[in-house]
């Protein structure tokens, strides 16, 4: 199993800062040492190794992690609880996983 | 990988198809499909889609702060259609435990976030784990802000079951509000009377208000934040 995480470089060339929260989690849990590879999604370059990544695989947000398995098309992770319980097995709680949810999908505001 | 590419492809044969055609192919290409009906004008899908295929499952999030008219009119919409309409609510332990930590009028403080997540989020994803795809009522003229780039079709990667496909349509993507009321006018849909009021954008009562002249809709929905800013998303 070969696992990327993508974080972006906002347009004024600041870093993202929900990529930096996922990042300071993966760290202090460890869990940095499962992820193979970290591109940057560069929003001045599109054709940075991130930018290219998320349009081959028509992701929309970033952090976003890819999980490739022998065999399997790759999976796409967008919310980092649901990729954390999927993938990595860790224990989360509905109530965090459901505010992840809501805080990074702007697009649920219609509900 | 096929399936992105796929619904990629998809999309753009789509982008010109209207509603009609587009409900036509999520029905026909989905068995385990929903219309999530919100009880604002995105009811032109529930009547474009009873014609389509009578007892479409259509589902209604009750975050039990609704308006009373809002109720109203779920209920008769359901009497109106052909439907299989099922109304969801949230966790009764979740909403407990918010409103004994923090009162019934939280989001005035803390953002709708928190009470979203619980009474909106919760509710829909449970029902969205069950589902092979749904449809909404987006429309790309209703938030200029976090909707610009809403696709046709989608992969839900929020909601999706672990290593499956959701696929998420948006019929309504490329219509505007004045061919949705045409819409409505014309075929005599039913519609909350409170669209009547000044209500443009309809969502729960204390979070949502009539909008003036000149205002946007969305200048209607949770008023006292500031406009949601689009930080994880990755512009292209
Ligand atoms: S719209 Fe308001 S009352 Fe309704 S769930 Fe969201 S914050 Fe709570």
């Amino acid at each position: 199993m070969k696992i990327t995480l993508v974080k972006k470089i906002l347009a004024d060339g600041s870093p993202c800062k929900k990529c930096g929260d996922v990042l300071e989690k993966l760290e202090s849990s460890g869990q940095i040492a499962q992820i193979d590879t970290i591109l940057t999604a560069d929003e001045r370059d599109p054709e940075s190794d991130g930018m290219v990544l998320a349009k081959k695989l028509d992701v929309d947000r970033a952090p976003f992690f890819v999980v490739e398995k022998d065999g399997a098309a790759p999976l796409v992770y967008t919310v980092y609880m649901k990729f954390v319980k999927e993938v990595l097995n860790q224990k989360t709680e509905e109530k965090d996983e459901l505010k992840e949810i809501m805080e990074n999908n702007d697009d649920l505001d219609f509900l | 990988m096929n399936d992105t590419i796929n619904l990629v492809d998809l999309d753009s044969n789509l982008q010109a198809a209207s509603p009609q055609e587009i409900l036509a192919h999520a029905l026909a290409e989905h068995d385990n499909i929903a219309i999530s009906f919100s009880g604002a004008e995105d009811v032109v899908l529930v009547d474009m889609a009873s014609r389509i295929k009578p007892g479409v499952q259509v589902f209604c999030l009750d975050t039990g702060r609704l308006h009373a008219a809002t109720y109203e009119f779920i209920d008769k919409v359901r009497q109106h259609y052909e439907v299989d309409l099922q109304i969801l609510f949230p966790d009764a332990t979740a909403v407990q435990q918010l409103v004994n930590e923090k009162g019934l009028f939280s989001f005035y403080q803390d953002t709708h976030k928190e009470c979203c997540a619980i009474r909106k989020v919760g509710p829909l994803r449970k029902k969205l784990l069950t589902l092979d795809a749904w449809i909404t009522g987006q429309r790309k003229d209703q938030s200029p802000g976090t909707r610009a780039n809403i696709p046709v079709v989608q992969h839900d990667r929020a909601f999706s079951r672990p290593e499956e496909v959701l696929v998420k349509y948006n019929p309504l993507v490329n219509w505007t509000s004045a061919q949705v009321w045409d819409y409505i006018r014309s075929n005599n849909v039913p519609y909350n009377k409170l669209h009547d009021q000044g209500f443009i954008s309809i969502g729960c009562e204390p979070c949502t208000r009539p909008t003036g002249p000149g205002q946007h809709e969305r200048e209607g929905r949770w008023w006292w934040e500031e406009e949601t800013k689009k930080e994880c998303g990755l512009h292209r």
